[in-house]
């Protein structure tokens, strides 16, 4: 039985920039924001920092195990059990495979030293143990699947482009309002 | 004043070395081992879990010939399947060759104790391993393994007498089983057990036909042909087991 592995966390801040007072420098300034949270648009996963606000985005780690017999055929509806490196003799977590022999769970990453995950069925068992200080390759810190699509980032690319926008014409607005008291 | 320094001064060093081996008793526990044949051996294969091959099986005695009997603290954990020699911070032996009958002995619960280790380092025995070995005397002399009992089948009646000389040594994991085993704690007591799966002999007729474990398995059909004495060839049959943790066995 091999374990797999889907990980871990990673942490993208952008911040915005302070818009002066001059037309042409907001103008630059727009165009700055407008190219810096297109391209921040484009990074998977990010926490943005927009007007102060912070939007943070955490992958959420887990692990896959694959329960097969030594035939290659999959342990269906095997009986699994999770043991905590805190409390190695009682289960931390239990539940079945499904029909392909796999189980997926989150640990809990406060908890670190080595994880015993068990599966039997019909009288055949096994055990893996995952120290998730040791035993977390790099190959297998991949992130999971990218939180926002192409269209949903173009969408938010263009909601803060609007906004950068809004903003530049009411500072524009307000100078001319001061010149022409 | 002087005279007495001496003995004043070795009677401090006896007090200190009696004191460092209670502290060093204090941080060892004990532990037990069992063998276990399971309910197909303390009860027998009966319907609906006849032989693969429709026999209905129940046992007089099974005798095993245990030796060799380790406990480990392996680091890293076991993997029986790659198989080879235990890497262990810490082992415990016991000591001696042990004959068990899985019937007799186990009484009202099938695992047998087989004897225990005092003084062993508290840790977790997460790998056991045991020699299967030839008996040098007695009843089960040149024999490690013997299962005595009665089949029917359609009628049939037959007393079996299966001897086994095969040597061989099964190196396990981790028990796996309802519970974890093996955590030992300082002045605690803590227990392994040795697995004996008859179904890898004789197969299991609740199973599908084309289920490994009865691919493998001998049925009783080929010690049918009436109460005579019967070599059991076990080469190829996985029966050793830690609960239903699967073992690598080396034979001898």
């Amino acid at each position: 039985m091999r374990p797999k592995f889907i990980t871990l966390s990673r942490h993208f801040v952008v911040q915005s920039a302070v818009i002066s007072s001059t037309h042409m420098n907001i103008l630059r300034k727009t165009i700055f924001l407008f190219s810096l949270f297109a391209v921040s648009a484009l990074i998977p996963p990010a926490s943005l920092f927009a007007h102060g606000a912070l939007l943070e985005y955490t992958f959420t780690p887990g692990i896959t195990v694959h329960a097969l017999y030594d035939t290659g055929q999959p342990m269906s509806e095997a009986r699994i059990t999770v043991f905590a490196p805190d409390n190695p003799s009682k289960p931390w977590l239990t539940g079945n495979s499904d029909e392909d022999g796999r189980f997926s769970f989150i640990p809990d990453l406060a908890l670190t030293g080595t994880w015993s995950i068990q599966a039997r069925l019909a009288g055949h068992g096994a055990m893996v143990h995952i120290d998730l200080d040791q035993d977390e390759p790099a190959q297998a810190l991949q992130p999971m699947a990218p939180g926002f699509n192409t269209g949903q980032r173009w969408l938010m690319a263009a909601s803060i482009i609007w906004g950068c926008i809004g903003t530049a014409l009411y500072f524009t607005k307000r100078r001319g309002r001061h010149a022409h008291p | 004043m002087r005279m007495f320094q001496r003995p004043l001064f070795g009677a401090l060093i006896c007090c200190a070395i009696i004191l460092l081996t209670m502290s060093g008793q204090a941080r060892a526990g004990t532990l037990q081992f069992f063998a276990n044949g399971e309910e197909l051996a303390t009860e027998g294969f009966l319907a609906p879990k006849l032989t693969k091959d429709g026999w209905t099986l129940t046992f007089s005695h099974i005798f095993v010939n245990l030796a060799e009997i380790t406990a480990y603290q392996a680091d890293p954990p076991y993997d029986a399947h790659k198989g080879g020699p235990v890497s262990a911070k810490a082992q415990v032996a016991l000591e001696g060759t042990h004959v068990v009958d899985l019937v007799m002995d186990a009484g009202d619960e099938p695992p047998v104790l087989v004897g225990e280790a005092a003084n062993a380092p508290a840790g977790h025995y997460n790998a056991i391993s045991w020699k299967m070995a030839k008996a040098n005397g007695g009843p089960l002399a040149g024999y490690s393994m013997v299962l005595t009992g009665k089949a029917e089948k359609d009628g049939q009646v037959v007393n079996f007498q299966l001897y086994s000389g095969e040597e061989r040594t099964y190196r396990c994991g981790e028990f796996v089983g309802d519970e974890r085993k093996g955590f030992l704690e300082q002045g605690g007591l803590a227990d392994l057990e040795m697995t004996f799966h008859l179904d890898h002999v004789f197969g299991r007729a609740d199973k599908p036909a084309d289920d490994q474990m009865n691919v493998d398995a001998l049925g009783f059909a080929p010690f049918s042909d009436g109460a005579k004495k019967h070599d059991l060839k076990l080469k190829g049959l996985h029966i050793g087991h830690a609960g239903e943790g699967h073992c690598s066995v080396e034979w001898h």
